[in-house]
């Protein structure tokens, strides 16, 4: 006779528990400590009246209770039953997610999982019904909930792995939406996956539907994993010399197993293997391979860093772009260069700025041509260049940052740029006699002002602002000085961003520039107002791109159209009105990017890498999936096989037996109450 | 890395040391990932140098730029305002939270100096306790402190946080870690002092996992460790109660800091302690790749 639960026979012991009760009359008396009563409320304990045992009936009747109630939760299966005969009242919605994300490529966990599903497919029952889907980041629903069983193969054989992250929670949405829609009188769901720590992102909201079996197919064995991957590459610029640029790349290999003695590391640019290195990695650690220092290639070059195969090869490289870092046009206006501004924005090369200095006469349109940011630094307005051409180049993207200090005299503004301008420019404020005024508020939420919020950054309050000029404005105000008037302001102007600033930048109304935070400050706002995005030597697959985004020439970001080459081949159509606006990347390797219609245009190029977290292999205990998607109070099944448990499932539910097992132990009991009240008639003692 | 386990040590530097270093040692990170160990002088700044070390001062004078990088990587003031107040002893199982919360302290302070912050604790039950201010040499302190800490009184965010606030004079990194058995509202106003004055601010609830479960069976007398008051509770009927209330409290608890703009994480006491580190470390945004 087998039980579909058999650790229940474990409440055999039970038997014992009436002795004990009557016997040892031990009340609880102790206290439980709690950390708070707060969610807690009263609930007194019945007080029922208990009786000794005094007559060997009672035990009897009471150990048989016990007995029945055992058993009853053991769920005795008796007999064999036809799985097809009958009309089935236990009808199964079934639903499957199958983890086919990279991590699934390791030794036998894949061929493991279609192997669990196949056999979940064997044991429907006539009337049952299943849904298989297929999770990585995402989850799609490979078929309906069918009962055709062709179908269900079908999906399976065609399902492939993919080189995606892994993600629970959208997967376990696709089961909750199938099982809720359910009418079945039975609900299961079953996981197979290798429940990497990395993809648990679960919240309340990924609860079944109430009385939904879940059974997680843990497909990760227990042998360790053994593997080695290219986790990150580095490249930053080599300090050490003079001359033309030179870039030195370096490679954090991440190990799983053993150590490993002697690995060789290739870096390849172009598809040439450049330079060989070998490396001892530690055991379940990782270590660090550093190239010689490379030129810095004039356009983007591919270049990988690669390993030996192994097991698991999709980790083995990891693809980077070289490229000098594109710099940031600047055109700064004024009527003469003060001593700060243009260095503290040479400074760096992350961004590069490259600035050309124009006088507000001199300057000329032809002069905005490249440029992504213009400053009116001594906000004198550029009559060089005339109020619409200034106007037309802030409405089409480009940023504007205007100084108001002593040039800046908005009777000289023509009335065309006054959009320019964040609102009525008034008088100048002068407080040299009170010491100056300081900045009183900072919005520094605001990615203009953002990188002021860190620990380590520089403080604007130490600044001394002599003089600045009142700004007529209610909205847009980045920062305010201690009297309430505004100091910074922003506002739009077509695609373009204008930042003002309310006193002069030079250092004649304010002691600003002479303060550690102005050189990031400036370097900021000046990437701020460009709408100036630092470009990723690489990007981990999962993520989405607007092809304009990684376009640094001008031309190219006003490009719609897109046709994409990703490394097998395959391509795809981004934007325009029938394809999505972002490619998404899925594959690892170098996709290639060309304006659609021009198949011979130098292609954009984008590395992307398996993502960072899919490397980890750790695993979750997955009795936790079990409690977050059933409840705390549920009955959590273990990990046993999905065929096995549904075949005696089936059987017992057929069967009912438990039911007359409770029945038999209901009877038991009202025997003994009968039996104990005559006996308490003769001799009643109460505790 | 058993976070009961690990208690059993009974050596705070041995354990913060352990856990971040083994943690470290099996990070999967970009070589740019901490920074060159040359911190105290002034350089010639080459390019590729963050911009934000540059002495801009020293450029005003001399027109040369060079970076102050000691002065910028050891100018972070890092603290952990522990509460220590009598609900912390609660552990159902093999650890107390006050426990964890000892060992989670010292992991994130040991790991904060080894980046060469500034670091400072701050126990507090309903008021201050013990005051280790920022520095960089009070680690042995901080440690010291940490491991003759015992749960007492009865707790309350307000007043220590807003003596904590009061008393810095510059902005700084606090950690608090509590189980916040108090109203959001109330948590997220007591916080207020310390965000408003610009302090970036992280809360880790720390509950045990028979805080959050409720597992408990028998009808008993419940003792609130904090005030001593006794409750006859029948679990059975009043856990589907309790849990509503508790998942009521965490969210409320996650939108008023999430409104506050703190950061805010539930630990509870089962959690490795290397995972909650690389979720700090995940969060705070220390574990950028090279992509």
């Amino acid at each position: 006779m087998p039980l579909l639960t058999p650790l229940f026979l474990l409440g055999l012991a039970a038997v014992a528990v009436p002795l004990l009760v009557h016997l040892v009359q031990k009340e609880r008396r102790d206290p439980t400590a709690f950390p708070s009563l707060m969610f807690l409320d009263r609930t007194p304990a019945p007080i029922a009246s208990r009786r000794h045992l005094r007559d060997p009936l009672l035990l009897l009747l009471r150990a048989l209770a016990v007995i029945a109630l055992v058993l009853a939760f053991a769920r005795p299966v008796f007999g064999r039953i036809g799985v097809t005969g009958g009309v089935d009242q236990r009808r199964r919605e079934v639903v499957v997610l199958l983890d086919r994300s990279f991590s699934m490529r390791i030794g036998e966990r894949w061929p493991r999982a279609t192997s669990s599903v196949d056999s979940v497919i064997r044991t429907l029952a006539p009337g049952d019904r299943m849904t298989l889907a297929a999770f990585d980041r995402r989850a799609n629903a490979l078929t309906p909930a069918t009962a055709d069983v062709t179908v269900l193969r079908a999906a399976l054989g065609a399902l492939t792995l993919t080189d995606e992250g892994t993600r629970l929670a959208p997967a376990m949405a696709v089961a909750q939406q199938r099982l809720a829609a359910s009418d079945a009188p039975r609900r299961v769901l079953v996981v197979v996956s290798d429940f990497q720590r990395s993809g648990w992102d679960l919240t309340n909201e990924a609860r079944m539907p109430a009385g939904t079996e879940v059974v997680p197919v843990d497909v990760a064995g227990l042998s360790p994993v053994s593997d080695r991957a290219v986790r990150a590459v580095d490249v930053r610029r080599d300090r050490n010399v003079e001359g033309p640029p030179r870039m030195i790349v370096s490679a954090r290999v991440g190990n799983s197993g053993a150590a490993q003695r002697g690995v060789t590391a290739r870096l390849e640019i172009g598809g040439r293997v450049l330079e060989e290195r070998t490396v001892d990695l530690p055991a379940d650690g990782s270590a660090a391979v550093t190239f010689s220092a490379v030129p810095v290639p004039p356009d983007p070059v591919p270049a990988r860093v690669t390993l030996g195969a192994d097991a698991l090869p999709g980790d083995d490289a990891h693809h980077v772009l070289l490229q000098q870092a594109p710099a940031l046009a600047v055109l700064m206006i004024a009527a003469r260069e003060g001593p700060y501004l243009s260095p503290a924005l040479r400074i760096g090369d992350a961004p590069r700025f490259e600035i050309t200095t124009r006088t507000p006469a001199g300057v000329t349109a032809a002069d905005l041509v490249g440029r992504r940011v213009v400053i009116l630094a001594d906000g004198a307005f550029p009559t060089g260049i005339g109020a619409t051409a200034l106007r037309r180049f802030v409405e089409e993207g480009g940023g504007l940052i205007t100084a108001l200090a002593d040039q800046a005299n908005p009777r000289t503004w023509p009335s065309a740029a006054s959009v320019l301008l964040p609102g009525a420019i008034r008088s100048v404020t002068d407080r040299a006699g009170d010491r100056g005024g300081v900045l009183g508020a900072l919005d520094q939420r605001h990615p203009a002002l953002a990188l002021l919020a860190g620990p380590r950054a520089g403080d604007l309050a130490a600044a001394r602002f002599d003089r600045y000029r009142a700004i007529d404005t209610t909205s847009g105000v980045l920062a305010r000085f201690d009297d309430g008037a505004a100091a910074l302001t922003e506002h739009a102007v077509g695609r373009g961003r204008v930042l003002t600033f309310a006193s002069s930048l030079d250092g004649s109304w304010n002691d600003l520039p002479r303060q550690p935070a102005f050189l990031p400050l400036m370097q900021q706002l000046a990437q701020y107002a460009a709408t100036w995005r630092d470009a990723p030597r690489s990007y981990g697959i999962g993520t989405s791109i607007r092809p304009g985004d990684v376009a640094s020439a001008a031309p190219m970001r006003a490009v719609t159209r897109w046709v994409a080459t990703a490394p097998s081949g395959t391509r795809t159509t981004v934007g325009g009105d029938d394809a999505p606006a972002a490619l998404e990347l899925t594959e690892a390797g170098v996709h290639e990017l060309r304006p659609g219609g021009s198949p011979g245009a130098r292609p954009i190029l984008v590395a992307a890498n398996i993502a960072a977290a899919e490397l980890d292999f750790a695993a979750f205990d997955v009795a936790r999936l079990t409690a977050a998607l059933t409840g705390p109070a549920a009955t959590a099944p273990g990990t046993e096989s999905p065929r096995e448990e549904e075949s005696l499932t089936d059987r017992e539910a057929r069967q009912s037996s438990w039911w007359y097992l409770l029945l038999a132990a209901a009877l038991l009991l009202v025997a003994e109450s009968v039996v104990a009240w005559r006996a308490g008639t003769r001799a009643p003692v109460l505790e | 890395m058993d976070p009961a386990t690990l208690a059993r040590i009974g050596n705070l530097e041995l354990v913060a040391r352990w856990v971040v270093e083994g943690f470290l040692a099996g990070l999967h990170r970009s070589p740019q990932l901490g920074v060159s160990t040359d911190f105290a002088e002034h350089r010639p700044y080459a390019p590729g140098d963050d911009i934000r070390h540059v002495d801009w001062r020293v450029f005003g004078r001399t027109e040369r730029t060079y970076l102050k990088t000691y002065e910028a990587e050891t100018n972070t003031s890092f603290t952990v305002l522990l509460d220590v107040s009598a609900s912390m002893q609660y552990g159902h199982g093999g650890i107390t939270k006050l426990a964890y919360a000892k060992l989670l302290a010292a992991t994130l302070v040991w790991f904060s100096r080894r980046q060469r912050d500034r670091v400072g604790l701050v126990t507090f039950s309903g008021d201050l306790v013990e005051i280790v201010p920022p520095a960089a040499r009070h680690l042995p302190h901080i440690l010291h402190v940490l491991e003759r800490a015992t749960a007492r009184g009865t707790g309350s965010l307000a007043r220590p946080l807003l003596k904590v606030a009061q008393s810095q004079q510059r902005r700084g990194i606090f950690v608090l870690v509590s189980d916040l058995y108090e109203p959001a509202a109330d948590v997220a106003r007591a916080l207020a002092p310390l965000t408003g004055a610009g302090h970036d601010v992280i809360v880790i609830q720390l509950l045990d996992a028979a805080e959050q479960t409720f597992p408990f069976e028998d009808a008993t007398t419940f003792r609130d460790l904090e005030s001593g008051a006794r409750l006859p509770v029948s679990p059975a009927k009043v856990r589907e109660r309790y849990l509503a209330a508790m998942a009521a409290h965490l969210a409320a608890m996650r939108t008023a800091l999430s409104r506050s703009r703190v950061d805010y994480s539930l630990v509870d006491t089962s959690q490795p302690l290397d995972r909650v580190l690389f979720d700090y470390l995940l969060r705070r945004e220390f574990l950028r790749t090279a992509v």
